[in-house]
């Protein structure tokens, strides 16, 4: 099911009713509708799949409650280890298996020696890469000790399967949301508001932004060969605002959506491109999966600890894993490795926490946010091109600098009108966000008024005919 | 709760009716221009009457320039074609047209070949156009014949317009902005309903070949469309436009067929496969106009 769906729409407010009208009284109850909810939300898509989620989650429930009485380190690994093969297998499986098979073929025939090896058909189950890293979370922090197991399966399958982040996030650690499922919920107006305000936003930046931003940037992606320079930059440029509000839209919902039901989903993004280095940017772009693979990759691996060497080669790996997370595709992994790359020198002049306490913005700083903007877009071609040889030749035409002329924005009536309300969509954007930045709050809130405007902007300004899916789904 | 439902009750209340009132207002002034065809046909022709019209879809809008015919004959022909449009639109221009109060002696229809036997319609892409005019009865009853969610949108667009309006808004929302500003502003055909394809092409090949295709006019509309013209007086000539690669072979109907499919002999004429090009179209108007002028009279 789809957050921007009429199916949604009647959804939401049917769960909402049965759970604070009908269940109210009984935290048991309420957990249940939720997991039935979750279940009826994700089975929507492809019910088929939903035996991937309870397997996940009843392996990951049996294993937790075995490490806390296990105390032989050795048993206690193999439990662990038992966790990791069937969701990494999993993991592997759906999405991995036909892209080492195919590079193995490649590596083969490089080396002149042909190979008949056949690929299997599979398809990638929404949301894989959000619930295994989820559940992955809570067995490793059972196996640290760092998290009491649960003993109460439906509070465990609830949290695995919750469905506002279930299928692209936020990545909620079991610390932070399991305790939540324990605890009696009293609704609360303030946080509820907050919530609504949130689904609003975030409807707005995905169909408003992304979707509009989507008519140029699958344009441009799909015919390269076909644009100049100046048109090939801007490309890359709407798909980091598609990007941004397709992903961080869809994050938005999800919170606002649990705040209704009483819970806290952490926040995933704030506001990344007013960021003044990579490494700001990192701390602001997809917090749940940055933080994920800093806690369990990347502090295992030795962190900044040990020599500049190893700090480096961690930080490199982290965003290689992090690259490689995002799809089976040599064009993620380039990715991850250029962001690796653009954090480097930040990282050996050790300026990459410059940015961590320092919050308002200067005009001063304008140049260092554009500039910081600019890789980010440039590098957002690898994330978006279908193969590397695209998005090599995206960005030679693109520093070729060989014409300026920007004539597919006006050419015709219908793409000058989506151009002016692209324009629009993202300088409302961009006023909201600076606007919020400046006032350090941690996500844009809405008076009644602007709520009303942003709905009205939705309306008529929002792609209703053929919306594009969200990106992150794939993932 | 009962102050967060208070607040949400009193804000969706507002949302509605400033929607409500952008989309009514938004309907309005579409019908106070000319950007589409079934607002063009009520607000800018003056005419009342007329010797012949041309329904179709986007080859009957390139094919017959009205223009050259009426030059011909010294007729008043009016193009009410849209690209897009199945033979279900074409029946409801026709509809559209005598709703106006209009009258025609010749109703041709120059639909896509293919479209005749088509036996289970559905909503065409341009059909929001007749939106405007969503609380007639006519239209209603369309709309409402046809399933799936787009043809369910406009419905209920009679009663919640920003329904029709948000969903179809780069198509109706943002012309009816253009309306407003210019109501005399045309999309893509001029005063007298015609609009062509660039001469893109310059190759010259004769044509050989064309695959025959029999057409046996299926299509349930055909009937209806027959019903309209008779109930109303108008002769109905169903015109097959040139082909590119199809020789159309209609079966014997009660009306006047004019088969036109191969009679363009050179690719030179064409715009692609099935719509032919500015020259095709001075070509293929000719050759009409000396075909129909025995049915006007002439």
């Amino acid at each position: 099911m789809l957050f921007n769906s009429l199916d949604f729409a009647v959804f939401l407010p049917i769960v909402f009713v049965l759970y604070w009208f009908i269940f109210q009284r009984s935290l048991k109850w309420q957990n249940l509708l939720l997991l039935v909810a979750s279940y009826v939300f994700y089975g929507w898509w492809d019910w088929r799949f939903l035996g991937l989620i309870m397997f996940s989650t009843l392996v990951d429930y049996l294993v937790a409650l075995d490490l806390a009485k296990q105390q032989q380190l050795t048993k206690r690994k193999l439990l662990l280890a038992i966790s990791l093969i069937c969701n990494l297998g999993l993991l592997g499986f759906f999405k991995y298996y036909n892209f080492f098979i195919e590079s193995w073929v490649d590596a083969w025939e490089s080396l002149g020696i042909n190979m008949s090896v056949s690929t299997l058909s599979i398809i990638l189950p929404v949301g894989i890469s959000f619930y295994t890293f989820q559940t992955l979370s809570y067995t490793i922090d059972v196996y640290r000790k760092q998290l009491k197991p649960t003993k109460n399966l439906i509070q465990f399958a609830s949290y695995v399967a919750f469905f506002p982040q279930l299928v692209a996030g936020p990545i909620e650690r079991a610390k932070q949301l399991l305790p939540q499922f324990s605890r009696p919920r009293v609704f609360n107006t303030d946080m509820a508001l907050s919530g609504v305000s949130l689904i609003i936003w975030g409807l707005f930046k995905k169909m408003v932004v992304a979707d509009n931003c989507a008519f140029f940037v699958n344009q441009i992606f799909d015919g390269a060969g076909n644009y100049s320079s100046a048109e090939l930059f801007l490309g890359a440029v709407l798909f980091g605002f598609q990007i941004y509000g397709d992903f961080s839209g869809y994050s938005d919902i999800a919170i606002g959506v649990a705040r209704l039901f009483g819970f806290s989903l952490m926040t995933n993004f704030s506001f990344p491109y007013f960021s003044r280095d990579i490494a700001e940017f990192w701390r602001r772009w997809h917090i749940s999966l940055s933080t994920w693979f800093r806690d369990y990759l990347y502090i295992p691996l030795g962190g900044s600890r040990g020599t500049k060497w190893q700090g480096i080669r961690n930080v490199f790996i982290v965003f290689l894993v992090s690259g490689f997370w995002h799809g089976a595709n040599w064009t993620f992994i380039i990715w991850g490795g250029l962001h690796g790359l653009l954090f480097l020198p930040l990282l050996i002049q050790k300026k990459n926490r410059k940015y961590i306490d320092a919050t308002y913005l200067k005009l001063n700083q304008l140049p260092r946010i554009l500039f910081t903007f600019i890789l980010v877009c440039l590098a957002w071609v690898f994330f978006r091109a279908d193969t590397l040889s695209i998005a090599w030749d995206m960005l030679q035409q693109i520093f070729s600098f060989s014409s300026g002329s920007l004539v597919l924005f006006y050419a015709t009536s219908k793409s000058l009108l989506f151009s002016l309300i692209t324009i629009f969509g993202i300088l409302v954007l961009l006023f909201f966000e600076f606007k919020t930045v400046q006032t350090n709050k941690k996500e844009v809130t809405l008076s009644t008024s602007k709520l009303i405007f942003i709905a009205l902007l939705i309306v008529f300004m929002g792609v209703y005919k053929n919306p594009s899916d969200f990106i992150y789904f794939q993932f | 709760m009962r102050l967060f439902l208070k607040h949400m009750l009193f804000a969706s209340l507002v949302f509605i009716g400033l929607s409500l009132l952008i989309s009514f207002a938004s309907l309005w002034a579409l019908r106070q221009g000319s950007f589409y065809k079934p607002s063009f046909l009520e607000y800018q022709v003056e005419a009342s009457k007329f010797d012949y019209i041309v329904l179709g879809s986007s080859i009957g809008l390139t094919t017959l320039n009205t223009e050259v015919i009426d030059s011909v004959l010294g007729t008043r022909g009016l193009n009410l074609s849209m690209d897009d449009t199945a033979l279900s639109s074409q029946y409801m221009m026709l509809e559209h047209f005598i709703a106006s109060g209009k009258q025609t002696n010749i109703c041709v229809l120059a639909a896509s070949i293919l479209d005749y036997d088509v036996v289970n319609n559905r909503l065409s892409g341009n059909d929001y156009r007749f939106l405007p005019y969503g609380s007639r009865t006519y239209v209603q009853d369309y709309y409402k014949s046809f399933s799936g969610r787009p043809a369910q949108i406009l419905f209920y667009s009679k009663w919640f317009p920003m329904l029709g309006i948000g969903y179809y808004n780069t198509e109706l929302f943002y012309p009816s902005i253009v309306s407003l500003i210019d109501s005399k502003k045309r999309n893509r055909f001029n005063a007298f309903g015609n609009y062509s394809y660039p001469e893109v092409s310059k190759e010259s090949k004769s044509i050989e070949a064309r695959r025959e295709l029999k057409v046996a006019f299926k299509n349930p509309y055909m009937q209806r469309i027959q019903d309209l013209c008779a109930k109303h007086k108008i002769q109905l000539v169903v015109y097959i436009p040139p082909h590119k690669q199809i020789k159309v072979q209609p079966v014997e109907m009660p009306f006047h067929i004019i088969n036109h499919s191969a009679t363009l002999k050179n690719t030179e004429y064409f715009y692609d496969v099935q719509h032919v090009n500015v020259l095709g179209r001075q070509a293929a108007s000719l050759r009409f106009a000396q075909e129909v002028s025995g049915l006007m009279g002439f």
